[in-house]
């Protein structure tokens, strides 16, 4: 501080002409020291200049400080006021400008890896995280799919029409394709068939559409006269199943054997 | 000079809103249960079948790449079974690929690290010496076990029966 305050003396008492033509420049200079230290300014200044430069500086330094106390207040209100603020408001513009341009990017950033997390084809996916909607689609299908795949000569119509409200779209054409196939065979042997769900898996699911995974066990049992019991045979069925959610349950609308 | 002093808090006001706001979803989406749930799922089904091909194939042309196939199926599985399998010894013969066609979890334990699978195979099996190769279809249900983050390997692993049959064709 002593420093400063005695380097603006020291210009002032070495450069007289600027001391009285060219006033505007140094209050600036010296302001900043004096408004922070006036006791020290004005009790140091006269001193150290008159120790520094005996030979011309002494008969000027007491008119250098007179000025340098009489210039303060006028220093203080117009040139000090203007760099004070000014200098800092482009700053505080340019700083307040890219907090916000950074703040706006990092919400977007956060918005995006938020829509990020919860778009993947892994949040999407219901089957098990929504308990309640998996056993409803695993249930609908499975009894479908038990009902559609069972048959007794008694109820040979009671299928199709069971099946009319199990299956659509693909599924209702290829079981009427295979059943046209079969049914022959079936009323001509008196086969009886009964179809039962060993497991459910539901692979996908979300809203309106399931894919699901399902084992099934058929019994064929042939009513043959010639035999006192008739015989059974048990096979195993895999199939993927695609589901859609249509009115108040959900329809098979694909079959494929796995 | 005032009135930019007050757009410029107003800006950032609404900047900092909106940053809080984001990072409030972030937040949110990254603990969110049924999400995480999601992951994991995904992750045990993942690596289920992947255990499953591996538990399902054998290259026994050799003598050493048979014994590095029971390795393989010795890191793909865990407890008893891991036990049960260690017991195997390699001995040169038949070979398996296996193709996993379609897998679903049935049930998922987060907490407990537990889950169950149901899985179609297809494996191709080769005789020794390499004749032609057959063909045979599984349908497999395993327990899985949670033994790190994001592995799973195989507890449990067997063959689906077909409900009384004694007469059984397919399986």
């Amino acid at each position: 501080m002593t420093r400063l305050l005695r380097r603006t003396t020291t210009a002032r008492s070495t450069e007289p002409a600027t001391d009285g033509g060219e006033a505007p420049e140094q209050p600036e200079e010296t302001a900043v020291a004096t408004t922070r230290t006036p006791a020290v300014a004005t009790t140091r200044t006269p001193a150290v200049a008159a120790a520094e430069a005996p030979g011309d500086a002494a008969p000027e330094a007491p008119g250098g400080a007179t000025t340098l106390v009489e210039g303060e207040p006028e220093a203080t209100d117009g040139d000090a006021e203007v760099p004070v603020r000014s200098f800092p408001a482009t700053w505080q513009k340019a700083a307040l400008v890219s907090a916000v341009a950074a703040l706006l990017l990092a919400g977007s950033a956060f918005f995006h890896g938020a829509h990020q997390l919860t778009s993947t084809s892994s949040a999407r996916n219901h089957a098990l995280t929504d308990a309640g909607a998996t056993a409803r689609v695993g249930g609908d299908v499975g009894e479908g799919l038990a009902r559609i795949f069972s048959y007794t000569p008694a109820s040979d119509d009671a299928v199709e029409r069971s099946a009319g409200t199990v299956l659509a779209g693909r599924a209702a054409r290829q079981y009427a394709d295979l059943f046209a196939q079969v049914r022959a065979k079936l009323v001509e042997q008196r086969i009886t068939l009964s179809t039962q769900t060993v497991r459910t898996g539901v692979i996908e699911l979300d809203e309106d559409s399931a894919r699901l995974l399902v084992f099934l066990d058929q019994t064929s049992r042939r009513d043959d006269a010639r035999q006192d019991e008739p015989t059974a045979t048990s096979a195993a069925a895999q199939l993927t199943v695609t589901a859609k959610f249509q009115g108040e349950r959900w329809l098979i609308v694909d079959i494929k054997a796995r | 000079m005032r009135r930019g002093r007050i757009l410029g808090a107003g800006a950032l006001v609404v900047a900092l809103g909106f940053c809080g706001t984001g990072a409030w979803t972030y937040a949110q989406a990254r603990t969110d249960e049924g999400l995480a749930f999601s992951r994991e799922r995904d992750t045990a089904l993942a690596e289920g079948r992947d255990r499953l091909t591996v538990l399902n194939s054998l290259d026994a042309s050799t003598r050493e790449h048979a014994a590095a196939g029971i390795r393989a199926w010795r890191d793909a599985s865990t407890g008893p079974l891991r036990t049960e399998l260690g017991r195997t010894t390699p001995a040169v013969g038949a070979s398996a690929r296996a193709t996993v066609t379609e897998a679903a979890l049935t049930a998922l334990d987060t907490r407990a690290g537990t889950a169950k699978l149901i899985a179609t195979v297809r494996v191709d099996v080769t005789p020794r010496g390499g004749g032609a190769a057959t063909t045979d279809r599984k349908r497999l249900e395993a327990v899985l076990t949670r033994t790190g983050e994001d592995t799973w390997r195989v507890a449990a692993l067997s063959a689906v029966p077909v409900a009384g049959a004694e007469e059984n064709e397919d399986e």
